[in-house]
């Protein structure tokens, strides 16, 4: 061991004040509104449980981000029918708790089955299709998912365009009851995905994903069966996603149809373009700008809230290319050189360079 | 016997449309030896080199390597059977970092591909052999920036990095000198020569600089629109009439 090295709390201390702040915010929020910790932690008084909702709604949207940040930001691959990753996880935790009165076990057996499938339907097409391409056949996929979802022949178990209601929550989980309970779950999960996505970006696996990205010619020139490595992301990808949508069925009242749009899927982009592409961490700070800004945008400016988020979204995509982790870690004030630099990074991963490289015709 | 030969095409044929970019080559590449392959411009070495490395497909003929049929091999399997390929325009992982580039090229030949769960600096074995090379091929000072803030000549030696490290048998280097300084070209040809001789290793070079190829090559396969013109040792070349009118154009003499 060498002296200067950093130790573990120091290297880490952001990550670790961010979690310690996350176990006590219902806590402090609490103490503001009156009621002891101890209330608070019994579920007693209902302090605090407008945070506590607000906070679960990030976690699964960060869940959710991190997911697509895996395939787009660390992957290279441009999905647009991620959305589906998510719904998919949502409507059958749902259906299966509520229409076949399955348990939460069995629930989340058949969850695994079905984000693997859906990755692999996904992932079909790759060795066919790159770029736009695939994102415009991803959406397609997606889209007759969300059609299937709307109909009226299934209504009964999706709720068609009302969306799915009267999901029975487990009650240790309930949002209602045990929200203090639902708030350690959702963080839990939260953080678990985020160990491993860490570990797997800077694994064997990882490094090639991010070598694909890159160029993907290159890494098969190296001797990687690039189909392999996107498979693998997509699979990870989906299960987290798939996750993330049986909590958002859990917490929420009304699944609305609106989660398997295209919408949805512009959601993820977009709080990893604010967060920064790439970096994990955007994706966790961006699904926290994106939630609050839009609920603080719709409480005081009402109607007009969209167009302000929108634009505010803009400048940031403009002036922060990198997104604000991505920004940070630069480690100095954005050159504009820097700002060129992360425009060309963007246009290559959304595919729009003229950047061509040898590969199999 | 011909088991001393390491590489074979057999009337290879490649057209885009009506261009026949290769047409029906078929050589014989000697093992250890050092075959050069030479022609002007659009003569369709590049394209010859997508076809022994699986880059492209060809329209007919068959490439053996070691005996072996690999002419529809998918791409990523050519170094799995020990053929490396370099090239021409550099190509290499722009925003990752010189280590980065050459960790990955090492430990593509490993099994540790799949274990996510590990981070990848734990595998020392890769790391070793990535500093290996960059000491073979000089790179020590500028390791850890990222690849596309390296000069040109840099980039090249990289390329030529990310080849050596799973170490094949057999190397196909596009022009490996291609828009080098004048007064790097010697130490590269240099290093070459150097990892064919002593670590009995093939290589097949593609290279406009006559002086070298002159100098270096065992054999030296002339192309012309897509067919070979002539084969031979250099001193053959040198006098051949024919390449001469073609190619060198009577500029190049031995031992001029
Ligand atoms: N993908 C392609 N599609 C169509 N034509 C091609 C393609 N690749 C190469 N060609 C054509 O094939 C011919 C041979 O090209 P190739 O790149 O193999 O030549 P070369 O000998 O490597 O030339 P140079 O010395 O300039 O590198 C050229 O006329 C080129 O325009
Ligand atoms: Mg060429």
């Amino acid at each position: 061991m060498t002296p200067s090295a950093p130790s573990f709390v120091q290297q880490h201390r952001i990550a670790l004040i961010s979690l310690l702040a996350l176990i006590l915010l219902p806590f402090i929020v609490g103490v503001f509104e009156g009621a002891s910790p101890l209330e608070v932690w019994s579920n007693r008084s209902g302090a605090s449980k407008f945070i506590q909702g607000l906070a679960i709604e990030i976690f699964i949207l960060a869940l959710y981000a991190l997911s697509y940040d895996l395939i787009f930001g660390f992957t290279g691959l441009l999905s647009f029918g991620h959305s589906m990753f998510f719904a998919v996880g949502a409507y059958l935790t749902g259906i299966a708790l509520k229409s076949f009165g399955l348990n939460l076990w069995q629930t989340f057996g058949l969850l695994m089955v079905a984000a693997v499938a859906q990755a692999l339907l996904f992932g079909i097409v790759l060795p066919r299709v790159k770029g736009i391409t695939f994102a415009l056949v991803t959406l397609g996929m997606s889209s007759v998912f969300h059609i299937v979802i709307m109909s009226r022949e299934l209504g009964d178990y999706t709720g068609a365009d009302v969306g799915l209601q009267g999901v029975i929550v487990p009650d240790f989980i309930s949002p209602a009851t045990e929200r203090l309970r639902l708030y350690f779950v959702a963080l839990t999960i939260l953080v678990l995905f985020y160990l491993l996505y860490r570990r797997f970006v800077d694994s064997p696996t990882g490094r090639v994903c991010k070598a694909i990205r890159e160029n993907e010619g290159r890494a098969q020139m190296l001797g990687y069966n690039t189909f392999l490595f996107k498979l693998a992301a997509l699979i990870l990808s989906s299960i987290t996603a798939a996750i993330a949508g049986a909590l958002h069925t859990i917490y929420q009242p009304i699944v609305s149809p609106d989660i398997s749009g295209l919408g949805f899927t512009v959601t993820a982009l977009l709080i990893i373009l604010i967060g920064g592409v790439g970096t994990l961490n955007g994706a966790l700070v961006g699904a926290a700008i994106f939630r609050l800004l839009d609920f603080g945008l719709r409480r005081y400016l009402g109607e007009s809230a969209s167009f302000i988020n929108g634009a505010i979204y803009v400048l940031i995509v403009l002036f922060l290319p990198y997104g604000i982790v991505g920004t940070w870690q630069l480690k100095a004030s954005l050159t504009f050189q820097q700002m060129r630099q992360g425009w060309r990074h963007l246009l290559e991963l959304f595919g729009l360079d003229r950047v061509r490289h040898v590969s199999k015709e | 016997m011909e088991t001393d030969i390491i590489l074979e095409t057999r009337n290879l044929t490649k057209a885009f449309g009506a261009l026949v970019a290769v047409d029906n080559v078929s050589i014989k590449v000697r093992k250890h030896s050092l075959h050069a392959i030479i022609g002007p411009n659009g003569a369709g070495k590049t394209t010859f080199f997508n076809l022994l490395s699986g880059n492209l497909e060809p329209t007919s003929g068959q490439v053996l390597f070691k005996g072996r049929d690999i002419t529809r091999q998918p791409v990523h399997r050519t170094i799995h059977c020990g053929i490396g390929r370099s090239f021409q325009i550099t190509n290499i992982f722009p925003n990752l970092t010189v280590f980065e580039n050459i960790r990955l090229a090492a430990q593509a030949t490993g099994r540790d591909n799949f274990r996510f769960w590990r981070p990848a600096s734990h595998f020392k074995q890769y790391e070793a052999r990535t500093w290996e090379v960059i000491e073979k091929v000089g790179l020590k000072e500028r390791t850890f920036v990222p690849a596309r803030t390296l000069p040109h000549g840099d980039q090249r030696k990289l390329e030529l990095g990310m080849i050596l490290a799973p170490d094949p048998e057999l190397l196909l280097l596009d022009e490996p000198t291609a828009g080098m300084a004048a007064e790097q070209v010697p130490e590269l040809i240099a290093l070459i020569r150097e990892i064919q001789s002593s670590g009995n290793k093939t290589v097949m070079l593609v290279e406009h600089n006559m002086n070298v190829v002159m100098s270096v090559s065992d054999t030296i396969t002339v192309m012309h629109q897509g067919r070979v013109l002539a084969e031979g040792t250099p001193a053959d070349i040198a006098a051949n009439e024919e390449v001469q009118t073609a190619y060198l154009g009577g500029l190049y003499k031995l031992n001029a």
